[in-house]
């Protein structure tokens, strides 16, 4: 190890306590990649503060000594954004996991970024409440890495991302100071700047969420259709009936196989591609609204609908959509999951383009996607024991991306852009964009200390440091009357 | 050149200030409308060259919000940005110009049965002015402010540099949120031209369910009623001096059964309606408007605090206006401002006051405590180096 | 194929996910990667590729309880039960441990798998928790600082009643509907007997006639669970050839049952034995999954209590029984059943890990004990000796009582009509 990061880990101990200081090469290793195991990097030292004055000292540390840091909560991420630095210090928030306060009357938790998404939902559903937001990691991802990815889920179609259930956060700055931010409070809107900035503007220590009521009733239909065209029909007939579902998810017929390998969820067979439509809220809405449904997935060609009459039977169904993802490792020895988002309405038209693609290279294709907000999860099949099938994979990966951007998309929908994906930045905004949005990081990070190189390819020089300015500042005794 | 004369060249309606429309008494030099994005960046391009402080206007319906400018060299003007770029009802997906009346824009989606879903409480206010301002109504408690729904935004920077963030899809999490940032920013980061917003159906039903309360203890206890009720509703509000109102949206069998429940919930007093009562997404009388955020549990000490007479507005989500009368001295608003800070700090709120008389003004603190000002001033230094945006307009001097 | 070809396959099956993650009992305690089911498989990956088995790795690696929750979580199918059994294998042969560790490692493997020579420590623990010493010891601290492993096993001690001993047959009451096996078990026999008795009842009264084989010895779950491979087979082939002439084996230890279901993996690679082993698992039963396969026949009559079911880990992870043991006490009249939160998390008793990671597993029994006392149930129901022992003794230390009974005591007070005095006692 460089010898300033030994003497910054001998301070670190002093910090936290030798116990959650780790520094052994072997134990390091296990912290080189998050969700996405395609970028490795071991950190220089790994910390584990217990409490925010702890994060605040520990950055307070590095900042000193010049030394880069990147906060990790559960290490779920799948664009890479918690990879750690080998020059820099890992800082994992796995041990604030306390709720600390549950404030049924004003529908909000105030919890420490550790606390696992799921165990928020699992404190007040005694009280009739959950946390909205619902990754399909929700049972591991902590709140804190929530906050850095602007998380969101099947069910954010109707209820919003994370940004919308967050009410405040106290965060460490990187000067290592302790800061409120607050959407309520006066003054410009840090904390919505600061949710989704993938961890580059600061480290939360204490999130106050809003917590959404549970809904009456929740209604789950599975509608399988020949195609994935007519499946695309049935969501713009949905959605154009003025019909907002919780969640609307769409499966294309080797996503299903994959699943079915998997899971035997048992979807209709011979379906080019499977709807799950749920709907839920006060009990004679979603009745009226739900009749609507199914009579659209008919009239879009579904020939087979299949209703959940209780919680285990909704769970059949979702079981398949869930488990999707390390399905495909079932019918494929490796795969790339891209996230991208195009207009709901240009599904058709891009799922063609995609089947054009893997027709023209050979490389197979299964689609998952949130269909209702148009987020395409495509998985992208090869075999890391064939020589250049990575390459061709991560060419029909890229070329797929293109195409959302073509189609007045988003390079990701839901999973960040992290260290994966800053280099796609460039194909969706111009260099003024990427360039404004790295004044606000100017602002936050001057010394760019702050998890760098993630989000932007390149990193923007922020001339004069703030703090080091002599005088009074200009803003001094302007306003402050009182 | 004379920076009108050079203004001239870039954009065609530009001519000096006239004293009526001073931004709380600054008079500007100067007025320039910009009709497109590209003269919208020629101005503040020019701008910038010249050094001259802008403030951003729309329809001036709360260009008397915050604490005055310490300059105002130029206003630019976007009552000529004022169209629907793109409504794509596929999509719920609306485009609009900064200076598209809110009410118009509501018209033109709404005949294709969707809505922006933001109230609009000051008539003719713009789609820029309500982002500027973060500018919301009862409607917020179901589906946020402008900071939850604008999901792109096109801004002018203080040196003349077009820059966008986000995009036209719901689902998007590439790069910085600048919309969030620029909601509520009173034009002291850049110049907003357009803004791309998620839409919502227009619903095919709604009803209001009105009950009369009596005092602050039955108005929460009603509020609380409602907010951990199944009927969902999409706003309840207290509405001064003694109605708690409840908004519901659905289809036609929904809404009529919700509605009944809803007032069951209620009890004996509680009145179902098609149209909403008085008062309802309107600020409270009073030529000191005062903007609380005060939580579900503080509404009862907000309203204990205020007295029966005080003429006030909230709502569930947990933010509400006080008006305070003409005639109010300087010493009646920092007193009643004390306590309401005093009484909602117990709730991790605060009070800020939006516009008062000048004398007020002048006498009261306007914004109150500030957390995280030293980072807020460092991002505004980045976007506006020499503080020619709005200077003075907003927290802390900025 | 051998098992360690296997390795390169199954390491790669893991994507990383972390969805192991919170059901990992260590990792609930220290939140550090390396001491979860996907570090140490990142540490496995790491031996693979040639780095030598540290000290550092060894301590991740024994600190695994081998509880299986993250073999219930993983979407991807990765089989880390196999994965930790090799691991542990290679620990075993290439790792040496200190003289003090060795020698409790020992004493353990030495004893438990043994029953006479649990039997003979009968005699002693019982004089001595009669004599009142025990609290003057438990105070002193003084087994403490000889080692903390022979003072868990100390604590973990039951208070002992009267051991009847188990004929070799018990016949079937009423109609005859099928023959099994059964399987007494170390632990069971010897420090639970009435657990035994119960389950032959409930078996009889249902209709079965049980043969319990004298000469059983051990089924060799500790030895397997804990890398001792060689150990673990000569159990195995015994405990095949003791049960080879019955159709179904009735087991009312989960790790026990786990273990002889994972017989058809240890013998996988003996052809002499494969086949035999691989039939062995094939009818081994849990009592409850039994019991529900044969459905019920006698009478169920009223029993008051209420109970908090607690799933061990051999049962629920392992063998992926969660619903039987639920039905059964269910269908109970009068009897209420509480779910006891976080179910997923081990008690920290998991085999030989209370006594080899004694301070990792009381936190882990005081945290569960916590849950437990939550649920005010007035009784614990367990279908493992190791976690009955390990949660009542963490109830103690809160200076809560509970009663504790396995699902075949619940069975058999409700089968005949024993009451709930029989369970908890009158005052509770």
């Amino acid at each position: 190890m460089e010898p300033r990061l030994t003497a910054l880990g001998l301070r670190l101990e002093a910090l936290v306590g030798a116990d959650w200081v780790i520094t052994d090469p072997v134990r390091l290793r296990t912290y080189d990649c998050d969700g996405l195991t395609n970028h490795r990097a071991t950190p220089g030292v790994v910390v584990l503060p217990d409490t925010a004055e702890q994060v605040a000292a520990v950055v307070r540390e590095c900042a000193a000594a010049g030394v880069p840091y990147v906060a990790r909560g559960s290490g779920t991420g799948l664009s890479g954004g918690a990879l750690p630095r080998t020059d820099g210090v890992l800082i994992v928030t796995s041990r604030m996991r306390r709720i600390l306060e549950i404030d049924i009357p004003g529908q909000r938790a105030v919890v420490e970024p550790g606390v696992i998404n799921l165990d928020v939902t699992r404190a007040v559903r005694p009280y009739g409440y959950y946390f909205a937001p619902d990754p399909s990691s929700q049972q591991i991802c902590s709140v804190g890495g929530n906050v850095a990815e602007n998380s969101g889920g099947a069910h954010c179609l109707k209820y919003g991302f994370t940004a919308h259930h967050v009410l405040a956060c106290e965060v460490v700055t990187p000067d290592g100071e302790l800061a409120e931010l607050s959407a309520d409070a006066p003054g410009y809107d840090l904390l919505g700047v600061f949710v989704g900035a993938e961890g580059t503007l600061g480290i939360t220590t204490k999130i106050t969420v809003r917590l959404t009521r549970v809904p009456e009733t929740v209604q789950t239909l599975l509608a399988a259709f020949d195609s994935i065209e007519a499946g695309g029909a049935a969501v713009s007939a949905i959605i154009g009936a003025g019909v907002v579902p919780a969640a609307i998810e769409m499966m294309d017929a080797l996503s299903i196989e994959a699943a079915e390998a998997a899971v035997r969820c048992e979807y209709p067979p011979g379906a080019g591609s499977v709807l799950i439509v749920e709907l839920d809220g006060p009990e004679p809405e979603v009745a009226a609204q739900f009749a609507d449904v199914e009579r659209l997935c008919r009239d879009a060609g579904a020939f087979e609908i299949r209703i959940a009459a209780d919680d285990e039977e909704r769970a059949l169904i979702w079981k398949g959509r869930k488990s999707a993802f390390a399905a495909v490792g079932r019918i494929s020895p490796a795969y790339l999951v891209q996230d991208g988002v195009i207009p709901r309405t240009a599904l058709p038209q891009v799922l063609a383009r995609i089947d054009a693609l893997s027709a023209e290279s050979g490389v197979r294709v299964a689609n998952v996607f949130h269909a209702g907000d148009g987020n395409l999860h495509p998985l992208v099949l090869f075999d890391d024991a064939e020589a250049g099938a990575e390459e061709r994979a991560e060419a029909v990966s890229g070329a797929i991306l293109d195409l959302c951007i073509e189609h007045g998309g988003s390079i990701t929908g839901e999973h960040g852009v992290g260290v994966d994906k800053s280099r796609y930045m460039p194909r969706m905004f111009t260099e003024t964009d990427l360039d404004t949005m790295q004044m606000v990081r100017c602002g936050f990070d001057p010394a760019g200390l702050c998890n760098p190189g993630k989000v932007f390819p390149t990193p923007r020089l922020c001339g004069e440091v703030p703090g080091v300015r002599k005088g009074p500042h200009p803003y001094e005794g302007k306003a402050d009357l009182f | 050149m004379r920076p009108l004369d050079a203004l001239a060249k870039v954009c065609g309606d530009v001519r000096p200030g006239e004293p009526a429309e001073g931004v709380l008494g600054v008079e500007p030099a100067l007025v320039a409308a910009p009709k497109n994005l590209a003269e919208a960046a020629d101005v503040m391009r020019v701008a910038a060259e010249k050094g001259l402080a802008v403030v951003p206007r729309g329809a001036e319906t709360r260009l008397d919000w915050g604490t005055p400018p310490e300059r105002c060299d130029l206003l630019v003007d976007t009552h000529r940005l004022d169209g629907l770029i793109e409504h794509a009802a596929g999509d719920l997906v609306a485009k609009a110009e900064a200076g598209l009346p809110m009410e118009r824009l509501g018209e033109e989606l709404a005949e294709r049965g969707q809505r922006l879903a933001l109230d609009v409480p000051l008539p003719g206010s713009t789609v820029g002015g309500t982002i500027a301002t973060g500018a919301a109504g009862p409607l917020r408690s179901l589906y946020g402010t402008p900071r939850n729904l604008v999901i792109g935004l096109t801004i002018v920077r203080a040196d003349g540099q077009v820059a966008r963030s986000g995009g036209k899809v719901v689902k998007n999490v590439a790069g910085y949120d600048l919309g969030r940032l620029f909601c509520g920013s009173y034009g002291t980061l850049g110049l907003i031209v357009d803004a791309t917003f998620r839409l919502h159906p227009v619903p095919a039903a709604t009803a209001y369910v009105t009950c009369a309360v009596s005092g602050p203890e039955d108005a929460h206890d009603a509020v609380q009623t409602v907010l951990h009720s199944p009927v969902a509703a999409s706003a309840v509000e207290y509405l001064s001096p003694g109605t708690v109102a409840v908004f519901l949206e659905g289809v036609p069998d929904g809404v009529a059964a919700r509605a009944r429940q809803t007032a069951e919930l209620l009890g004996e007093n509680a009145e179902v309606a098609e149209t909403a009562p008085d008062g309802w997404g309107r600020y409270p009388d009073g030529t000191t408007l005062i903007d609380v955020n005060a939580p579900p549990p503080a509404l009862r000490d907000l309203l204990t605090m205020l007295g029966p007479e005080a003429a006030a507005t909230w709502s569930g989500s947990g933010h509400g206006h006080v008006g305070l009368p003409a005639g109010s001295s300087p010493d009646d608003v920092a007193d009643v401002l004390g306590r309401l800070r005093d009484a909602l700090a117990r709730h991790r709120g605060g009070a800020v006051v939006r516009y008062a008389p000048e004398e007020v003004r002048g006498g009261i603190d306007v914004w109150g405590p500030i957390p995280a000002l030293a980072l807020m001033r460092r991002v505004k230094d980045q976007f506006d180096p020499d503080h020619r945006l709005s200077p003075g307009r907003f927290v802390g001097g900025i | 194929m051998s098992a360690q070809d296997d390795l390169p396959k199954l390491l790669s099956d893991c994507v990383h996910c972390g969805f192991c993650l919170p059901t990992c009992p260590t990792y609930v305690l220290w939140g550090e990667e390396m001491d979860s089911p996907r570090g140490r498989i990142h540490l496995m990956q790491q031996h693979a590729e040639g780095e030598p088995l540290s000290g550092a790795m060894v301590e991740h690696f024994d600190a695994c309880l081998g509880c299986m929750a993250c073999v219930t979580s993983c979407p991807s199918g990765v089989q880390y039960d196999r994965l930790i059994e090799m691991t542990r294998a290679t620990v075993e042969r290439e790792h040496p441990r200190s003289l003090k560790e060795r020698a409790i490692r020992e004493m353990v493997f030495q004893l438990f798998p043994y029953k006479r020579r649990l039997r003979a420590l009968r005699g002693p623990l019982r004089a001595y928790q009669k004599s009142g010493l025990e609290r003057l010891v438990r105070r002193s601290g003084v087994l403490e600082r000889i080692s903390p492993s022979v003072a868990a096993m100390e604590r973990l001690a039951p208070p002992l009643g009267r051991a009847p001993r188990l004929p070799e047959r018990v016949a079937a009451r009423g109609e005859h509907r099928a023959t099994v096996g059964m399987l007494t078990g170390c632990v069971q026999s010897e420090f639970f007997p009435g657990v035994n008795a119960a389950t032959a009842r409930v078996l009889a009264l249902e209709g079965c006639d049980v043969l319990i084989p004298r000469d059983q010895g051990c089924c060799g779950a500790l030895s397997m669970h804990s890398g001792r491979e060689d150990e673990a087979r000569a159990f195995a082939r015994r405990t095949v050839e003791t049960f080879e002439s019955v159709d179904v084996i009735v087991v009312n230890s989960a790790g026990c049952g786990s273990a002889m279901k994972e017989y058809r993996a240890l013998l996988a690679d003996d052809p002499a034995w494969a086949s035999r082993a691989e039939a062995l698992s094939a009818k081994t039963r849990d009592l409850a999954e039994y019991l529900v396969e044969l459905g019920p026949r006698a009478e169920r009559r009223p029993l008051p209590v209420t109970v908090a079911y607690h799933d061990a880990c051999h049962l629920a992870h392992a063998q992926g029984i969660r619903s039987q043991p639920r039905a059964l006490l269910a269908a109970i009249p009068e009897l209420t059943v509480r779910e006891i939160a976080e179910p997923d998390i081990c008690c920290g008793s998991a085999g030989t890990y209370n006594l080899f990671q004694p301070e990792a597993a009381g936190e882990l029994g005081d945290r569960k004990a916590v849950n437990v006392d939550a649920t005010e149930a007035e009784l614990l129901v367990a279908a493992n000796p190791g976690c009955s022992m390990q949660i009542a003794t963490a109830l103690r230390r809160r200076g809560a009582g509970i009663a504790v009974a396995h699902t075949a005591q619940v069975l058999d007070a409700s089968l005949r009509g024993l009451g709930r005095d029989a369970l908890v006692a009158p005052d509770s």
